[in-house]
């Protein structure tokens, strides 16, 4: 990353949401550097969700301003324009595609043309089957390449998931609860490979696992109720009180 | 990565078959004296013709909901379109051979007293003008009513449903006699084809014979979309729309393109549907004659293309029979397909099939794949 | 007839009392009838009508049905009962002259009859017999029941039939050169209050050569009428729009139901109408045959049977077929789409193909006019019922634990699921009160529409475009869902005629749904896009 760049990634600032009178996101601001990683805590529906639709164009804000690389305004383009923008999500419950080989579901997330014409005209590059390769070393799937992804175990998805992530090359991951369902071993190697990839790029993960976001070992966000209750290192967020009476309990 | 060909194992037996019949069936009709039991008789040769289109209709819908999903009740507009785009060629042929010898007018404008042949049928007298119109109309509405739709994410059933609205809407204008299409009896009582009289055992042939090579080209057509990565991309869009969206790929268009792909290959099915049965009217546009491509496909195996051809050979074939021997039946019959398939064939007779054989293959080799752990690390 | 000839004895014995005028034309025409001339018959007629005499009535009467008699310059007229009376006194005739003939009639005498009679009835004390009279000048435009009318005006108490008597008296002035300018202006007036078609046709068919000071008038009152015709159409399209609308929900709210709680499109649902109407049909069978005299009644009777077994049949459905296909809509369409057709083919095989006669029962026949509209009973009782059924059905949704645990299902099937709620009980309930409610459509159907294995087809689309339209899962959305479609349809029509009408609104909600792609009335938030 040695472009020249305006300090903050992403910039939401005075971002509300409301479904029927009931606000997802009231006011929310928030600030990510390049190559930071960001861990975002929260009680149910504090708007974290809502707050990844946002940033990914899923939903649009009522009010308020969605930056990315300080030019572009996220509240007026679509899933597709803010992907090809350069950030990248990984869902809730983990989203592949079933029916494609675990290759396939790679190829398909690299980054490259995405027109349908040139998809029905493109050939396979060598240079391609080289990302793959990498990638499957990577969330260590190159046993399994050839296997329908729906064959998968859960934790198997995740991994495959971040990997197609990282096919994007993007700028900036989301990543909503990249450790549910996931054994204690593979959590902590989640942990790893997530702190290896903000090495390089910005990172957001959203996260009820306590432990798994002292791995991380980030800054973290707490939200309530669609704004942010308090920022800072673990400890102290932890520390705080109305964290504790909201979220974190006695 | 492995190499998908265009033509592998599954196409080169579409394609010998195909092959096979185009040459055999002819050769059967003609070679074969009448008594024999091999011979296949004059009357045989449209309606297989028919079948044919009427496959090359069900490759059309698997193509959108196979491969992407996108289930359309429908497609029987774009069918009827591209046959009355050849419908209206085939009228401009029978010139002042018409009851009312007109040159120009065919008879039910002379008959609805109209003085001039309206704007839109003039150059259907030309046949590469006509054959262009049957996969352009087709090919227009599907873009135009594709690009509203996908563009708002109209998806599921929703899009199921206008997409039957369309066909029942274009039933009703087609019925009115004021559109120029004919009105309620549509257009019928052809003379000719190309210079040749239309109802001819070898005009019949030779519709028979280009039935089975556009059946062919179609099929080779949709192989190699689902075989290219666009394939990919819309079996992708059909599991997991929304993942497909945040990786980049502007789903709307993948859905337009192929939707109206679609609709010309079920175009080109009409055209060639309509010289063989010699009639075309509104209720083609029929929604029930829609659902029952639907049905071809379903029963023949969604997703696998071949199935779509065999779904709609059996099918018909089977309608034809019953409605010749216990017409009371058939409802029942179709009826129960529909909710026989759905429920206890969902991948239809290919994907049966498919299930069997690698059931005895495992159970043949005594290897047991399932118990194969592939969790560990 | 029997009331009629004794308000006849009443009358006569009144007149004879308190009139003493004995000699005057009436008794100077009589014998005209007995001249054997239509021509001095006609005019014998018109002087007795004319002459306000207690005996004008009778015989008029008399002569209409051949029952006046003549001899030798005498008439008489012959009583039902057989008896003979003097038409000149009143008295009761002993000897009978033997050269007895009746006065013959032809058309134009039976004209002036007519004519005739509307002047003389007008005296009549029953309403209903001076409003018919009224009427009956009104179109015969008589001069010769002006006298009479006149006097009919001055007399009548009841204000509504002082308008029509003021309406036929202005038939007969406004074409009439010899009437006074003031009369004829007046004509005018009263007839632009009346305001109707007839009154219209009066107006704009002056005979010409008019002086301009009457047709300028009566220009302008036939615009307004005109315009004020034209509102009244459009009120009574409106109506017929409301009416359809009414149809239109009963047969959608069902699949909103079913639509809304499963995201189950159940392309049967017109089928489950078709058999509502077949239940009403073998109900009046059953009645017809057995107790012809609850015929009345037999809707009342088919409504908790029709739901019953569109219910019954809803429930099987959805246990045998649907509940295997739940999160597989488009399966699921497709099954029930075969559903249908087995159904339809049943039907036709037990029933057969043709269409079976629903009889409606008398307290549906009938019309009411109000005003410039005409709202015939049966629409008028399918509308209200369509209002009651969503009524009640509303009061389902909301207050019954059904209703709570259907609209938990609709808003999150997972949630309402693992807080203990039994999705595929209420699944099957849901489903069946769907169906349930098509049924009761189907009764509802079985009055206006074609009885036959179709009749479900014929809605299934409309109804679709209803919900869609509306917003899945919203009562309150397929009610204005099903009133927009059905006034706009309506509407339309008058305009664009009946199936441009309809393509134009089919082509009008595919658009539609492009904008707003969930419907007018959808739910929002994050459950739903998920």
């Amino acid at each position: 990353m040695t472009e020249p760049v305006t300090p903050t990634l992403l910039y939401l600032d005075n971002v509300t949401v409301s479904f029927d009178g009931f606000k997802a996101l009231n006011a929310l601001s928030l600030a990510l550097d390049h190559t930071e990683m960001r861990a975002i805590i929260g009680p149910n529906g504090a708007g974290k969700t809502t707050m990844m639709d946002v940033i990914t164009g899923k939903t649009r804000p009522n009010q308020g301003t969605v930056l990315f690389e300080g030019k572009h305004d996220l509240t007026s383009l679509d899933e597709a324009e803010i992907a090809e923008l350069g950030i990248g999500r990984k869902f809730q419950t983990p989203t592949v595609f079933d029916m494609h080989s675990i290759e396939d579901n790679l190829l398909l997330a690299l980054k490259g043309e995405r027109g349908p014409f040139s998809a029905l005209l493109s050939r396979h590059t060598n240079q391609e089957s080289e990302r793959i390769d990498a990638l499957l070393e990577r969330v260590r799937l190159t046993a399994h390449r050839q296997r329908r992804a729906g064959e998968l175990s859960h934790g198997q998805k995740q991994w495959l998931e971040i990997g197609m992530l990282l096919a994007q090359e993007p700028k900036l991951l989301l990543v909503d609860e990249p450790a549910a369902g996931m054994t204690d071993q593979e959590t902590a190697d989640t942990a790893d490979l997530l702190r290896d990839i903000a090495k390089t790029r910005s990172v957001v993960v959203v996260e009820h696992d306590m432990t798994f976001v002292r791995e991380l070992d980030v800054k973290v966000t707490c939200l309530h109720e669609g704004s942010v209750l308090a920022e800072g290192p673990l400890d102290a967020v932890s520390a705080n009180e109305r964290v504790i009476e909201v979220y974190l309990g006695r | 990565m492995r190499k998908q060909s265009v033509f592998d194992r599954q196409s080169i037996v579409v394609l010998s078959l195909l092959a096979a019949t185009a040459v055999l069936v002819p050769v059967l009709n003609v070679s074969v004296p009448p008594g024999s039991p091999f011979h296949v008789s004059d009357h045989l040769i449209p309606l297989l013709g028919k079948y044919l289109s009427f496959a090359l209709l069900a490759l059309s819908v698997d193509l959108i909901w196979g491969f992407c999903g996108i289930l359309s009740l429908g497609h029987g507009a774009f069918f009827a379109l591209g046959g009355y785009a050849m419908g209206m060629y085939l009228m401009r042929q029978i010139g002042p051979r018409g009851v009312y010898a007109d040159p120009i007018l065919p008879d039910f404008m002379v008959f609805l007293n109209w003085k001039e042949l309206p704007w839109f049928w003039h150059g259907f007298d030309w046949f590469p003008f006509a054959a262009l119109m049957a996969l352009a109309v087709p090919g227009c509405l599907a873009f135009v009513f594709g690009w509203l739709a996908f563009r708002s994410r109209v998806t599921g059933v929703y899009l199921s449903i206008i997409t039957q609205a369309m066909t029942f809407a274009l039933m009703l204008a087609f019925f009115r006699n004021d559109m120029g299409f004919g009105g309620n009896n549509g257009l019928t009582d052809f003379k000719d084809i190309l210079g040749l009289p239309i109802q001819s055992g070898f005009t019949r042939i030779v519709l028979f014979v280009l039935s089975a090579a556009a059946l062919a080209g179609g099929y080779m057509l949709c192989r190699w979309v689902v075989n290219s990565k666009l394939g990919k991309v819309l079996v992708a869009i059909r599991d997991a729309e929304s993942r497909t969206r945040f990786l980049g790929y502007r789903v709307e268009n993948y859905k337009l393109a192929v939707f109206t792909l679609s609709a010309m290959l079920a175009g080109v099915a009409g055209a060639l549907y309509v010289p063989q049965v010699g009639i075309i009217n509104p209720g083609e546009f029929a929604p029930a004659n829609s659902i029952e491509a639907v049905v071809w496909v379903a029963v023949g195996g969604r997703g696998t293309l071949a199935g779509a051809i065999l779904g709609a050979l059996v099918v018909n074939a089977g309608k034809t029979w019953f409605t010749g021997a216990l017409p009371e039946f058939w409802l029942f019959v179709l009826g129960g397909l529909f909710v026989f398939v759905t429920l206890l064939m969902p991948r239809g007779i290919l994907g049966a099939a498919k299930d069997l054989w690698e059931q005895g293959k495992r159970v043949r080799s005594g290897l047991r794949r399932d118990a194969v752990p592939f969790a560990a690390e | 007839m029997i009331n009629l000839r004794d308000f006849l004895r009443t009358l006569l014995l009144l007149v004879f009392t308190t009139s003493g005028a004995f000699a005057g034309p009436y008794e100077d025409a009589l014998p005209k009838f007995a001249a054997d001339s239509y021509s001095d018959t006609e005019a014998a007629i018109g002087t007795v009508a004319a002459s306000g005499h207690p005996l004008s009535l009778p015989l008029v009467e008399a002569l209409r049905d051949g029952r006046l008699l003549a001899s030798a310059g005498q008439v008489f007229i012959r009583e039902p009962s057989g008896g003979l009376i003097n038409a000149a006194t009143g008295q009761a005739f002993g000897p009978v002259p033997a050269d007895l003939k009746p006065v013959r009639l032809n058309n134009r005498v039976r004209r002036a009859i007519e004519a005739a009679m509307g002047g003389l009835t007008l005296l009549s004390s029953g309403a209903a017999a001076r409003r018919e009279a009224a009427r009956a000048v009104f179109r015969s435009r008589d001069a010769a029941a002006l006298r009479t009318i006149e006097q009919a005006i001055a007399r009548e108490a009841d204000p509504d039939l002082k308008l029509a008597l003021q309406a036929a008296r202005a038939s007969i002035l406004l074409g009439n050169e010899a009437a006074s300018t003031a009369d004829r202006l007046w004509a005018v007036e009263t007839l632009r209050e009346r305001g109707d078609q007839d009154a219209l046709a009066l107006l704009s068919s002056l005979p010409a050569g008019t002086q301009p000071e009457i047709v300028e008038p009566a220009d302008r009152a036939a615009d307004s009428i005109r315009s004020r015709l034209a509102l009244w159409s459009a009120l009574q399209n409106v109506w017929y729009g409301v009416s359809l609308g009414s149809v239109l929900l009963l047969a959608a709210i069902g699949l909103s139901i079913t639509f809304g709680t499963m995201g189950v499109i159940n392309m049967a649902h017109g089928e489950m109408v078709m058999l509502g109407a077949y239940t009403t049909f073998v109900v009046q069978e059953i009645i017809r045959t057995h107790v012809p005299s609850l015929f009345g009644a037999s809707l009342f009777i088919a409504l908790p049977l029709a739901f019953v077994v569109t219910g019954g049949v809803g429930v099987l459905i959805e246990r045998t077929v649907i509940r295997f296909l739940y999160g597989r809509p488009l399966e699921t369409l497709l099954a029930t789409w075969g559903l249908s057709l087995i159904l339809q083919q049943a039907v036709r095989t037990i029933f057969g193909p043709m269409n079976r006669e629903v009889g409606t029962p008398a307290w549906m026949s009938g019309a009411l006019e109000l005003g410039g509209l005409s709202l015939t009973y049966n629409r008028m009782a399918i509308v209200l019922f369509a209002f009651a059924a969503f009524g009640t059905l509303l009061l389902v949704m909301k207050y019954t634990s059904l209703g709570l645990y259907m609209r938990a299902v609709t808003q999150n099937r997972r949630m309402a699921g693992s807080i203990g709620i039994r999705t595929n009980r209420i699944d099957a309930l849901a489903f069946g009160l769907g169906s349930g409610v098509a049924g009761i459509a189907g009764v509802a159907l079985s009055q206006i529409d074609n009885v036959s294995p179709n009749l479900g087809q014929g809605y299934i689309i409309d109804s679709f475009m209803v919900v869609v339209f509306g917003g899945v899962g919203n009562l309150w959305g397929t009610l204005v869902g099903a009133m927009t479609l059905g006034v706009a349809n309506k509407l339309l029509e008058p305009y664009a005629g009946a199936v441009l009408g309809k393509i134009l609104l089919l082509v009008a909600i595919i658009l539609f749904i492009q904008r707003r792609p969930r419907g007018l009335f959808a739910l929002k938030g994050r459950a739903v896009e998920a």
